[in-house]
């Protein structure tokens, strides 16, 4: 059986792309899979819930009971695929109470695979929190996610040594079109007719680079 | 009244066996303060858990008579006594050489340390530990107030001849006045040879949680019921409790606990791995 895939985006820092890449990712698992359940950690910024209210929960670290609600849910080998988009205001929270509390050991215990996507930036509380996660995550299930909008040029060297996916940046006017509510990557891909446009080539590229960590993911588990 | 001649008041070399045979000495380890709600029982969970994960067998005594916390927790091993009674006194230290297990916690109720302690002198129980033929130690649990602390000064008069450990369990945000190193200083360096020990604070829902389970910590990580049947605590709580735990043994490792109790040393344990 392959293990059931649980995707936490996240950076400490906001406005990095962090919920563009949990929309692309949630929609492509929904194409993919025919079902998806996503969580919202991200109540400071534009939020996933806005965006896929159909499959996404809202979820919070502040206290026990709402760790409790989260994590025993995505510790569950159930084969469905989740995708936490994490804000920054959570992002040291949960990774402290992710190490004290031993979730990737039991993930892997459960046949759970944990994969994290951290959004890189180039300012040293990014490269702080990088470090932190390299100590604590396999470099296996950690992966940097190099948003060309926001880094703009080279990824820190201590980013680039790991795995890396890059997404392109797109236009202004691509990117304010995207970012309204009612947009849908899938929908688009479903209308538009003519292949060629530069945002078809765009999200076909990123579902196509998401359908490699999923291969990636059942290799490794083989 | 006193109890009958002990066997502890042979010479040491006798204790437990034929002479020259080196048999394991008792050791009684007694977990108390004079205020309640400082922790007593959870710091004897701890050890009894401790204990059963490096494999020394033992036997607790609950002196929160008639209705023991301790023995919710660990029914098996642990019995309800009274301690300000000389028959239960008996049913404790005249069985220490011929009770199989050879470690033996006594979770002392709230407000009877000191008293227990006067007993355990006036049996001859503490110059037996003296010269060496019984193992003792003391586990002080401190709170955070100052009477707690004069505690301190109170027992430190029954210590010669035992292991005297000053417990701060972080039950809460107290500092026990690091921040003021006179008065830190005035207690906790007022008595030659204790050992500081540190509880960490355990997340109140994961302690509620196993409260509720009525188990030993080591099962609620295990995800065990009472009688070994598969449960379904909360992975976070479990793994809390899990952290918090391990914090706790490697204090007791630090001390070389079971070295103390003379069982050699520490094994690795399941609930690490």
């Amino acid at each position: 059986m392959p293990a059931t895939p649980v995707y936490i985006v996240g950076s400490p820092r906001p406005q990095v792309g962090k919920t563009l890449v949990a929309r692309l990712l949630s929609e492509f698992l929904l194409l993919k899979n025919g079902r998806v359940t996503s969580f919202d950690i991200n109540l400071k910024e534009p939020s996933l819930l806005d965006y896929l209210p159909d499959v996404t929960e809202t979820a919070d670290v502040i206290d026990t009971y709402g760790k409790m609600q989260l994590m025993d849910r995505i510790i569950v080998d159930d084969g469905l695929s989740k995708v936490i988009d994490l804000g920054y205001h959570a992002f040291d929270e949960f990774f402290k109470m992710s190490d004290q509390i031993g979730f990737l050991k039991e993930a892997a215990r459960r046949n759970v695979a944990p994969i994290i996507l951290f959004v890189a930036d180039i300012d040293r509380t990014s490269a702080r929190a990088h470090e932190m996660l390299k100590l604590q995550i396999p470099p296996s299930n950690l992966i940097v996610i190099d948003n060309e909008y926001v880094v703009r040029g080279e990824l820190p060297d201590a980013m680039s040594h790991g795995r890396v996916l890059r997404i392109t940046a797109l236009p202004t006017f691509l990117k304010t079109y995207i970012d309204r509510l009612t947009f849908s990557f899938t929908g688009y891909l479903r209308q538009e007719k003519d292949s060629s446009t530069e945002l078809h080539q765009w999200i076909r590229r990123n579902y196509f680079m998401f359908r490699e960590l999923e291969l990636n993911l059942i290799l490794q588990k083989s | 009244m006193f109890a009958p001649k002990q066997d502890w008041e042979q010479p040491a070399a006798m204790v437990g066996g034929v002479e020259g045979i080196d048999m394991a000495k008792p050791a009684v380890i007694v977990v108390g303060a004079d205020k309640g709600g400082v922790g007593k029982t959870t710091v004897s969970r701890t050890l009894l858990d401790y204990f059963n994960a490096n494999s020394v067998p033992t036997r607790a005594f609950d002196t929160e008579s008639p209705r023991g916390t301790l023995k919710r927790f660990h029914p098996d091993i642990t019995e309800i006594v009274d301690m300000t009674t000389t028959s239960d006194q008996m049913k404790i230290f005249d069985t220490l050489n011929t009770a199989s297990p050879s470690v033996t916690v006594i979770d002392v109720r709230a407000g009877l340390l000191s008293p227990a302690l006067a007993s355990l002198r006036d049996i001859g129980f503490l110059d037996a530990a003296k010269s060496g033929q019984i193992t003792f130690a003391v586990f002080h649990i401190l709170g955070p107030s100052i009477a707690s602390l004069d505690e301190i000064a109170e027992t430190a008069n029954f210590m010669s001849g035992a292991k005297y450990f000053l417990v701060k369990n972080f039950i809460n945000d107290t500092q026990f006045f690091q921040w003021d190193q006179a008065t830190y200083n005035s207690y906790f360096h007022r008595i030659k040879d204790a050992t500081d020990l540190v509880i960490p604070k355990l997340n109140e829902m994961a302690y509620e949680q196993v409260e509720v389970a009525s188990v030993p910590f080591l099962k609620f990580v295990a995800n065990k019921g009472p009688r070994d049947e598969a449960a379904n605590y909360s992975f976070v709580l479990r793994g809390y409790v899990r952290h918090w735990l391990a914090n706790v043994w490697s204090e007791f490792d630090r001390i070389k606990l079971t070295d103390i109790v003379g069982s050699g040393k520490a094994v690795p344990r399941s609930s690490e791995k």
